[in-house]
């Protein structure tokens, strides 16, 4: 931080210096203040844009990757979804209610100013220990109740979801939301403004003082200050912002609307000089247009405030009254505040009088820092432990799994969310790996979002990996064929060289399964600094992956419950002794450490493919993952789902030899547990053989209990135990329960 | 052994509302939808804010005022940095 023309900016004193030597003078206070905002990391990407540009971004479905509000995919008939990621960590951590609303808010207009209908959220959270500490039950409870609320009141469904506790999260929350999109290909509209003499509509919410320097704070870690950091907060208002999607889509109807971005990091400053860059022209505004909450907001203040529910339009030239009678209708405050112009620079005004005139290639485009990554020392130090001594009673031990709060069932968090206005949700929250979607052409979308920070912390790279490995296990086993996915990327201080190499490392994962499988990404968001500087925590590594597939046909949807008794189960995949962030070391053993689970990419490929096929000729009843606790938990779910036990020989699990609760607990990946009948065992068998994957029958559905065995009984647990740990742990937890 | 006191109780007023600069949707919407369109157009402005009444047991009016303070703290009755909370006695 450094403070100069008496005001604090988040800029380093070598970027002020390049801001001196780019611009040939002296900036003036409002010119620095826009700078700051647009240059921050938040803004900028200044530190991750040279990692991320090795991420494939290309694929036979995709119409606009990353650099957009969204990413845009073509689902055939002339309709695109699109898809974008966002957090809203920082506000959520101070204020959970207003801070998770305001992040749904915000992923919405991002969905909306691509010319698309916001059709479903997904939330991924992680919070620290709710078992014992009373501030994250507080910040689990409120962030919940703020997505709740706002999405509900905005009648948008929340579909999907996932949720991890760790104690690295008790400061620092993460609050990531996903929004789905759909629309036609014809109305999508560009982020651009291309060409002068074009109007610029701001619509919305009044200009006030919530939210300025929002994104400088954003840039910053949390210290002890941050609970009077007022100004950051901002109070979320989703019947506004359901105006603002219909009038939104009414005036992009009309096809006069050619550039539109919603404001959120960087205020207007972010806005206007990104439309601006990307369209190669400049704008004119003027201040004095701009509607304003208070009457004494500076200059600056106006340019950089970040109050919620505001939209810039860009309206072709002479159309400006057809447009705005849409806003009259809907009640929605406006003002026409500049116009597009061919000079390269923003100028802004006030009353006339030029008061900041910047090239917008240099608001738009801040240097890039090629910032140090170091190996940290932690990592060596966790490669190798000692392994825990084998429990006696395994069957306690699957309980207490299940009992984990980042294993047991979310359903006290979806069900505080309508998920299904709208009528398009298929397959709902804890019935398959992945929701599933109705699409107006007939065909149907899955989708899901994955995290894993334990893993990420042992091994950034495999954890990484493993992330979009687990995404894409979700969508098959639903019956969808992966289409494309967004990441967000959280972590420390940049400045950091070891939190750097976490950073680079999990890139570079993400990088190498994305062109294995072919899997484009097609946009995604950067959170750095989730520190907290009092207790000098980092959050562990967390990136988080939302992807979506696609399933032409209505009878390929396939869910995760046993359906039928005397069905066989087949297991696909090699388990392998790869501890190392599981929950069976971290939850049951408080071990910290051990080899992450590894990806053979080319394995992982063949097995995706003959899920995928099997699904689609019919083979198969219930299809689940295997991921966090490994095959007990995976069998476990399917049996508490289906309301229906199951009996498995541990003897048929393929493994090289390891121990028993290795082959029960590992979260080895590339492997998935198929329900099948006599009737299709064989073709199964064959189809799965044919592909060279491993594979063995470990079971058969049935009964009313859960039962691992080998030379002896290993596991017996009746159903309701299971449904009692399972079911009852989160709600325990908040206290709903006794 | 100590005399107990005599306990008295106290209706305690506590008042949450968004912080001055904060908005508040829902008094923007009273008085636009509702005064405006309504015909009132003197009212310039609306805030809501939710109010708690406790009745509280305490020896004097200074101690019942400040149970209420530390339990607002406490219990995340209200958030510091969203809200503002003002507590007032109304007597006996």
């Amino acid at each position: 931080m450094v403070v100069l023309n008496s005001i604090l900016v988040g800029l380093t004193e070598d970027e002020i210096k390049e801001v001196r030597k780019m611009l040939g003078r002296e900036p003036n206070h409002l010119e620095l203040a826009m700078i700051d905002a647009e240059w921050s990391e938040h803004c900028s990407y200044k530190s991750s844009k040279p990692l991320l540009k090795q991420l494939p971004t290309k694929g036979p479905r995709v119409i606009i990757g990353p650099g957009y509000d969204a990413g845009v995919v073509d689902v055939g008939d002339g309709y695109v979804v699109t898809l974008h990621i966002e957090s809203h960590n920082h506000p959520s951590a101070i204020d959970p209610y207003g801070g998770a609303a305001t992040g749904i808010g915000g992923v919405l207009r991002d969905i909306l100013c691509m010319g698309t209908r916001p059709i479903a959220l997904l939330d991924s959270l992680r919070f620290g220990n709710i078992e014992e500490s009373a501030h994250s039950r507080w910040l689990f409870k409120h962030v919940v109740r703020g997505i709740s609320d706002y999405g509900n009141c905005v009648g948008v469904p929340t579909v999907a979801g996932e949720v991890e506790f760790d104690n690295c999260f008790e400061r620092n929350c993460l609050v990531d939301v996903v929004c789905l999109g759909l629309g036609r290909v014809e109305n999508l509209v560009l982020a651009e403004a291309k060409h002068p003499g074009d109007a610029i509509i701001l619509v919305g919410g009044s200009t006030g003082r919530d939210g300025i320097h929002g994104v400088t704070f954003a840039s910053r870690v949390l210290t002890e200050k941050s609970d009077k950091e007022r100004s950051a907060v901002q109070i979320p208002d989703p019947f506004m912002k359901k105006l603002i999607i219909e009038a939104t889509l009414e005036a992009v109807a009309t096809g006069y609307v050619r550039g539109l971005k919603d404001l959120g990091g960087g205020g207007l400053t972010c806005g206007l000089s990104e439309m601006a860059d990307k369209g190669g022209c400049g704008i004119d505004i003027e201040l004095s247009k701009v509607h304003l909450r208070e009457k004494d907001l500076s200059p600056t203040e106006i340019m950089i405030s970040e109050s919620q529910e505001r939209m810039l339009f860009i309206i072709k030239q002479g159309y400006e009254k057809e447009v705005c009678k849409i806003f009259d209708k809907y009640e929605l405050p406006y003002s026409i505040i500049g116009r597009v112009t061919d000079s390269g620079n923003l100028v802004v005004k006030k009353n006339g009088i030029e008061l900041a005139n910047l090239p917008v290639k240099i608001v738009a485009n801040a240097p890039l820092i090629n910032r140090r990554a170091v190996e940290p020392d932690y990592i060596k130090n966790l490669k190798i432990i000692e392994k825990p001594t084998l429990p006696s009673d395994l069957s306690s031990v699957l309980l207490k799994l299940l009992n984990c709060p980042s294993i047991a069932s979310k359903s006290w968090v979806y069900e505080q969310y309508d998920h299904e206005v709208g009528i398009r949700t298929v397959v709902k929250p804890g019935q398959g790996d992945a929701s599933v979607l109705r699409l107006p052409n007939g065909t149907f979308l899955a989708i899901k979002v994955d995290g894993n920070s334990k893993h990420c912390y042992i091994d950034p790279y495999n954890g990484a990996a493993g992330c979009l490995s687990e995404v894409c296990r979700n969508l098959v086993s639903v019956g969808a064929e992966p289409l494309a996915f967004v990441d967000h990327l959280q972590f420390g201080d940049p400045g950091n060289p070891e939190v750097f190499w976490t950073f680079s490392e999990s890139v570079r994962g993400l990088v190498d399964y994305s062109k294995a499988i072919g899997l484009p990404c097609i946009g995604g968001k950067v959170s750095f600094y989730n520190e907290d500087k009092v207790k000098n925590i980092a959050i562990k590594p967390s990136p988080v992956v939302a992807a979506i597939g696609i399933i032409e046909k209505q009878e390929w949807i396939t869910t995760m419950n046993f359906k039928r008794d005397d069905d066989y189960i087949v297991i696909l995949g090699e388990t392998k002794s790869e501890m190392g962030g599981s929950e069976y070391y971290e939850y049951i053993h408080g071990l910290t450490g051990g080899t992450v689970p590894k990806i053979d990419f080319v394995k992982e490929k063949a097995t995706i493919n003959v899920v995928i096929n099997a699904i689609r000729k019919g083979f198969v009843k219930a299809v689940h993952d295997i991921s966090k606790g490994g095959i007990a938990v995976a069998l476990a779910e399917m049996c508490i789902s289906g309301r229906i036990g199951a009996s498995i020989n541990c003897i048929n699990i393929p493994n090289n030899g390891i121990r028993i609760d290795e082959i029960l607990f590992s979260e080895t990946h590339s492997r998935f547990i198929l329900e099948t009948d006599s009737e299709n065992i064989n073709k199964l068998i064959e189809l799965v053989k044919n592909a060279g994957i491993t594979y063995n029958i470990i079971g058969k559905v049935g009964g009313k209990a859960l039962r691992f065995y080998n030379d002896w009984e290993l596991i017996h647990i009746p159903l309701l135990d299971l449904e009692d740990s399972y079911l009852n742990s989160i709600p325990k937890c908040m206290g709903e329960i006794l | 052994m100590a005399l107990i006191q005599n306990m008295k109780t106290y209706l305690v007023k506590v008042i949450i509302e968004n912080k001055v600069n904060a908005r508040d949707p829902e008094g923007e919407t009273i008085l636009k939808d509702l005064l405006i369109k309504g015909g009132y157009e003197q009212v310039k402005a609306v805030r809501t804010a939710k109010l708690l009444k406790m009745w509280v047991e305490a020896k004097n009016e200074k101690d019942a005022k400040e149970i209420v303070s530390k339990l607002c703290d406490e219990l995340r009755i209200y958030n510091p940095v969203a809200h503002v909370c003002s507590i007032n006695i109304e007597g006996e």
